[in-house]
């Protein structure tokens, strides 16, 4: 950096996604107070260190192998060629190769002074994946190890949601070039791969003890504390301005980029797939969405404190796909609708299938996921997926969305979820035993607090 | 061990080459060349993480399995501090 403008970029986009990042740390601060909100008295200690234990996990595992694989897999591999190498093999060199830029050996995987991009970018990637993991353990809670959660969480949050930010949410994505897909807020790549997979794995571990009655009817268990659950909510809302931030570029020259002719510039904030947004707009439609999820919410559950709340997420979630480019008022409708099917749909899976979602994450993030893609496939049909114009892009339309959708919640959520709580179950380690669950998961810590209690309290006589 | 000892003679190293300022070298971590090490070492630590609390877990669940205190008997261990 030996000229001050050029500098002046490169810092200001150091600075800004450093924020994101500040801003993302909210989403789990929300995911843990509204798991343990949600919880029952005897669980909440395991319930939170659960979650938490996820951060370290997922991130150091993001660090050997997770960033790496967003940028070898982007062909598939072998489904379709790199812009950048032509090849359909893992992209590994050519300039955004993923031994250049994300092997743990690499120099720039560390403290540099030729990068200051890197880190910073590693860092908001690897928010969105304590994000893909902690929707799927609030689906658990109450009855799987920890160490099961731990495998599942490093297998959503640095495996299999990378691999399909790798093929729609990144400028050389297979599913950008077949497909058309289009997905600028994570509506997929995030939210209905990490509520398809929670699916998964719920339908091999079970529902908590008496969810069911014998006949089968569902029973409604807590929430044990509605304050700090919609508090919690507030928490990923506000994260949530973080993350939508982290999903643009704050400033890009697209003259040179696009080859728009010499001399021409338009400097602009882009998406994730270097089509043009403005942090602006996108500001109106997130208010707009959660303002949709909110009133659906609200008008569905009838004034329901969990659902309103819950309404307002899975209302930003459907609109997201396409946030970069709605109207507001379209991303309020949206919004709206994802958030009544959501909300139909938890009821009517649970009542038929006996699924056990503890917090109805597999609702707001992966059915609001899913709806939110279709839509999008409708609303957008014809917009261009990328402004790399004669490179054979496909054009965003609904079938490629729906197909879509379908290799989010079920190829990369349920199928991955599915077979590894399959494996673990096998192994004997999916589940606590009946005797734990029905004690409670903090047994052991609440009578050793019981016992120093008295010790004190006769100490003091 | 250090990888640079002066600021001022690493940041002027190219000061006469015709692509000034661009041929810093950026690592400044100590022990450059080692990165293949550090991530071993890193994997063993994650892994042997996993193999150490999974086994503190299960031993726990199976006594208090053993112990099968039932599912109200919690309440009676709720501090008032």
């Amino acid at each position: 950096m030996t000229d001050e403008l050029g500098a002046l970029t490169v810092i200001f986009t150091e600075f800004y996604y450093w924020i994101t990042v500040v801003l993302m740390f909210l989403i789990h601060v929300g995911f843990c107070m509204y798991e343990v909100g949600a919880s029952r008295y005897k669980h909440h200690q395991h319930t939170l260190m659960k979650n938490t234990i996820l951060i370290p996990l997922v991130t150091v595992t993001f660090f050997f192998f997770g960033w790496w694989i967003y940028w070898a897999f982007p062909t598939g591999p072998y489904i379709a060629p790199s812009i950048m190498t032509e090849s359909a093999g893992l992209i590994l060199g050519g300039g955004f190769g993923a031994n250049e830029l994300a092997n743990p050996m690499s120099p720039i995987m560390a403290v540099n002074l030729n990068d200051h991009i890197n880190g910073v970018f590693w860092a908001a990637f690897l928010l969105f994946s304590w994000t893909a993991a902690s929707i799927v353990s609030g689906a658990l809670i109450e009855r799987i190890t920890t160490f099961a959660f731990g495998i599942l969480a490093i297998a959503i949050g640095s495996v299999f949601w990378t691999i399909d930010a790798a093929w729609g949410w990144h400028f050389d994505g297979w599913m950008v070039k077949l497909l058309g897909y289009h997905d600028a807020y994570a509506s997929g790549v995030i939210h209905a791969c990490a509520g398809g997979f929670a699916l998964g794995v719920l339908a091999v571990l079970g529902a908590r003890i008496g969810k069911f009655s014998s006949s089968g009817e569902p029973r409604n268990i807590g929430p044990r504390n509605p304050w700090l659950v919609c508090v919690g909510l507030f928490c990923i809302y506000t994260g949530f301005w973080g993350f939508y931030a982290a999903c643009n570029i704050p400033i890009f020259n697209l003259g040179p980029e696009y080859g728009l002719g010499d001399g021409v510039n338009f400097w602009t904030a882009t998406n994730i797939y270097v089509t043009p947004t403005t942090l602006s707009g996108i500001t109106m439609n997130f208010l707009m969405s959660l303002s949709g999820g909110l009133l659906a919410g609200y008008w569905v559950s009838k004034g329901d404190p969990f659902w309103t709340y819950s309404g307002g997420l899975a209302g930003i979630i459907t609109a997201s796909a396409g946030n970069d480019l709605y109207h507001p008022i379209q991303a309020m409708i949206i919004a709206g609708i994802g958030t009544y099917i959501a909300y139909k749909l938890h009821y009517w899976v649970e009542r038929k299938f006996k699924i056990d979602d503890a917090v109805g994450a597999v609702a707001v993030h992966g059915y609001a996921g899913v709806v939110g893609l279709i839509i999008c496939g409708f609303v957008l049909w014809g917009y261009p997926s990328s402004g790399y114009d004669g490179l054979g892009y496909a054009a965003i339309n609904p079938v490629g969305m729906i197909i879509g959708a379908f290799i989010m919640f079920v190829v990369l959520g349920f199928i991955p979820g599915y077979v590894i709580a399959k494996i673990l179950q096998a192994a004997g380690k999916l589940r606590i035993p009946r005797e734990v669950e029905l004690a409670g998961l903090d047994y052991n810590i609440m009578e050793a607090a019981k016992r120093d209690e008295k010790a004190v309290s006769s100490s003091n006589r | 061990m250090a990888t640079l000892t002066s600021w001022v003679k690493h940041l002027t190293t190219d000061v006469d080459s015709a692509t000034e300022g661009m041929q810093v070298a950026g690592e400044i971590y100590p022990m450059v060349g080692t990165e293949g090490l550090l991530v071993l070492i890193g994997v063993v630590a994650w892994v042997g993480w996993h193999v150490a609390t999974a086994n503190g877990e299960a031993e726990e669940h199976k006594k208090l399995a053993r112990k099968s205190p039932g599912s109200n008997a919690h309440k009676s261990n709720i501090t008032e501090w």
